[in-house]
């Protein structure tokens, strides 16, 4: 009797031709996150099989696999020789402390065995029901199942429980992109988003020290270790953009700050992409939440790149983002107060719907080109 | 970093390391536990004996309990006392202080807050009504840690034990010992200090309290600090204080003369343009409160940072409460409270320190106030 996990990943069965490219990333994805942990993988019946790990290293194995985005679910489970009285030992140690309704469930691939499935499943349900008072069945609506799946190859699997996984699509199988991280709720959800449709992403970070504190750098840095654990790791770039901003505050109308310097953000942003390779930018926009999240904005935002700005949270409320960042485990780390520490940049009645023709005016103002570059030249990269 | 300019010493200051390095070597010979009867054990409990006794002599006739921190005496005290009828306080109190009366309030004791005037002194007037029959425990600051104000507590606690002779007066001294001349009169009964604000290490603080009181313990277990605090002393702490107090208190007055001098220059150098000073002539040298009027305190912070110089801000960098809460206690103007900063000086700042960080400090000024307001 041997502990194993059980995964199941999800959609990949709809990929027809490219299902093995599919499974083999999954699989592979699967493996790095657990390259440090001693165990054995393998492939049954399109399922993999996590075995021979210490008993001790159980929940971490369950804890990343729930981070890893394409497993639909997986189980706890024993594997052992189909032998009924061995079989029995496996079913035992799940039900021995439970109590309720349950039923077996058997699925026996192994036709030489004497039994027909029925005849196992009643039998074991026998036995399970003999061993522990506190269960009764009920096979319509049983409050859990024991599962035993009786295979060709003369060995069973037994489980109950099914947990579910993140679902989605393994990561690297949907293109690169770059997630602007800006230390707040939305963004980190907005990759993880995009991440569990399969997209790797690289993340980027704008900041205008001494004017924000290196406290809010120091969050940003931490939202991204938390956002790659779902991301087979990220890359964090971080660009100074203070110049950016005081040229900005010197000679164009303070309404427009933060249209104008999205814009430079845009540009940078996509510049970054192009070396990368990533292939769309993401941002954290929720569709009026803020004055820079209004249609117009975005338009005005969109409008300085060829690349697709894809805004998963776009059409989604504050409360249903807070949601998702509490399960990601992000939420905590984006309302720790740190960001914008300095408003001597914010203006106090920002333009709502700013018009096309007055942002260009504005911009023409400034040396667009080489202040890019200039803030290009501050450039990190931490890899996480 | 070797050329750092430190003027955050309200916070925290560099350890002296001859000092420490005395220490040390005695701490490796007897590293003992002060408690275990042999040889070593008492050679170790008189490292903390001795280091009592430095200490001790800079007050008259009082005890002393050492703790882990300024914020433990202050805790200490209030807790073995502030019990019943009403207890007082100021506004312009220590977290360690502050926070504790809040408790108090909340479990039902009546907690009465002595406004707080210009520069962070005390409100005699506002004392004064505070205090009744019923008042059992009072605690002023000595020095204000944040703008350096420095309270009559010798004279305020003799106007409140005139009131009542039976309560009790504490004094948050952290900012005051080894800085200024603490000479205590009687009625002051409760004083706490903390070794790492005159060159001492962190994690060691004391409690000096008048010998008819009892005080009672909160950390329970081996009996150590004659029953009140128990756990093992922080003997190399403990030993660093003793010398350190030895060292500076000897030259209290000595040093705040040359203190005083820098803060002199360093007023006449500052700006005024971009700063206004918060911190009253007759304070403490040691800290000065200012303020960077309309701009940010931790952006300067930041600016001075890359140029080598440390300061402290009143304000931390948070959203949800920006403002320092006993200078606001005293001022409502939010763009003062925006742009407040506390230079700090300890003995071993110099001249030339306290010109060159007053030199950066006047540019970042010009630089933050000529691309922001001009």
């Amino acid at each position: 009797m041997k502990k194993i996990i059980i995964v199941r990943y999800c959609e990949i069965h709809l990929k027809g031709k490219n299902r093995s490219y599919f499974e083999r990333l999954l699989k592979e994805n699967i493996e790095r996150n657990l390259s440090a942990i001693k165990h054995s993988f393998s492939v049954i019946n399109a399922r993999y099989i996590i075995g021979d790990f210490a008993d001790n290293d159980y929940d971490l194995i369950v804890s990343k696999l729930g981070k890893i985005c394409g497993i639909h679910s997986f189980s706890p489970a024993f594997i052992v020789k189909s032998d009924l009285n061995e079989i029995e030992k496996c079913c035992l140690e799940f039900t021995k402390d439970r109590s309720g309704s349950f039923k077996v469930n058997t699925n026996r691939a192994d036709k030489t065995f004497q039994l027909t499935s029925v005849e196992v499943s009643r039998e074991l349900g026998g036995r399970i029901l003999d061993s522990n008072p506190n269960l009764f069945v009920n096979v319509t609506e049983p409050s859990f199942v024991v599962n035993v799946d009786m295979r060709e190859s003369g060995d069973s699997l037994v489980y109950t429980d099914v947990i579910n996984g993140l679902s989605g699509l393994p990561s690297g199988s949907s293109g690169r992109g770059i997630l602007m991280l800006s230390g707040g709720i939305d963004s980190p959800v907005a990759g993880f988003m995009l991440a569990k449709r399969g997209m790797k992403l690289d993340a980027l970070h704008f900041h205008s020290y001494p004017y924000t504190s290196e406290l809010a750098r120091e969050k940003v840095e931490t939202l991204a270790k938390k956002v790659a654990e779902y991301t087979n790791g990220i890359n964090l770039y971080i660009v100074k953009v203070t110049h950016i901003q005081e040229e900005i505050h010197e000679k164009c109308p303070e309404e427009l700050m933060i249209t104008l310097l999205r814009r430079f953000m845009m540009r940078i942003a996509e510049k970054i992409a192009i070396k990368t390779g990533a292939q769309a930018i993401i941002t954290g926009e929720s569709l009026g939440q803020v004055a820079s999240q209004t249609i117009e904005s975005m338009t005005s935002s969109n409008s300085v790149v060829s690349m697709p700005v894809l805004r998963p949270v776009v059409a989604f409320d504050k409360l249903q983002i807070i949601e998702i960042a509490q399960k990601i485990d992000t939420y905590e780390t984006s309302i720790l107060p740190y960001e914008d520490c300095c408003t001597v940049f914010l203006p106090k009645f920002p333009a709502i719907k700013p018009k096309m023709e007055t942002i260009l005016k504005a911009e023409a103002r400034l040396d667009v080109e080489k202040l890019i570059e200039e803030a290009l030249c501050s450039l990190e990269v931490l890899k996480f | 970093m070797s050329n750092v300019i430190y003027l955050d010493n309200p916070s925290t200051t560099k350890v002296d390391e001859q000092i420490l390095q005395t220490s040390i070597n005695e701490i490796n010979e007897v590293f003992y536990n002060p408690s275990s009867l042999y040889r070593g054990g008492r050679n170790a409990k008189k490292i903390v004996e001795n280091a009592r006794e430095h200490i001790l002599k800079f007050f008259n006739n009082r005890k002393l309990l050492f703790t882990s921190c300024g914020t433990e005496a202050d805790n200490t005290a209030i807790f073995s006392y502030a019990k019943r009828g009403n207890v007082v306080t100021t506004l312009g109190e220590h977290a360690a202080v502050y926070k504790s009366f809040e408790l108090l309030k909340q479990k039902g004791i009546e907690v009465r807050f002595v406004k707080i005037k210009e520069g962070g002194f005390i409100d005699e007037e506002d004392f004064i009504s505070k205090i009744d029959d019923k008042t059992t425990f009072v605690s002023v600051i000595h020095v204000n840690n944040e703008t350096g104000a420095i309270n009559d507590i010798n004279k305020l606690a003799k106007i409140a034990k005139n009131v009542n002779k039976k309560l009790v007066f504490h004094s948050d001294g952290v900012q005051a010992f080894g800085k200024i001349k603490v000479d205590l009169a009687s009625e002051v009964d409760l004083y706490s200090i903390s070794a790492h604000k005159i060159c001492g290490l962190k994690g060691v603080g004391a409690l000096i309290y008048n010998k008819n009181l009892t005080i009672q313990p909160y950390i329970i277990g081996g009996g150590q600090e004659n029953g009140l605090r128990s756990g093992t002393e922080n003997v190399l702490g403990i030993s660093v204080f003793g010398k350190a107090c030895e060292k500076y208190l000897r030259k209290v007055e000595e040093n705040l003369e040359e203190v005083k001098e820098l803060k002199k220059i360093f007023l006449e150098n500052l700006d005024n343009r971009f700063f206004k000073v918060i911190s009253k002539e007759n304070s403490s040298p040691y800290i000065i409160s200012l303020s960077a009027y309309s701009q940010k305190g931790a952006v300067l912070q930041n600016m001075l940072d890359d140029e080598g110089v440390l300061i402290g801000t009143g304000s931390a960098c948070s959203s949800k409460n920006p403002h320092s809460r006993v200078i606001s206690s005293f001022i409502s103007d939010k763009k003062i409270l925006d742009g407040m900063i506390r230079i700090g000086f300890i003995y071993s700042t110099t001249i030339e320190d306290v010109k060159t960080a007053v030199e950066k400090l006047n540019s970042c000024g010009e630089k933050l106030f000529g691309k922001i307001n001009l």
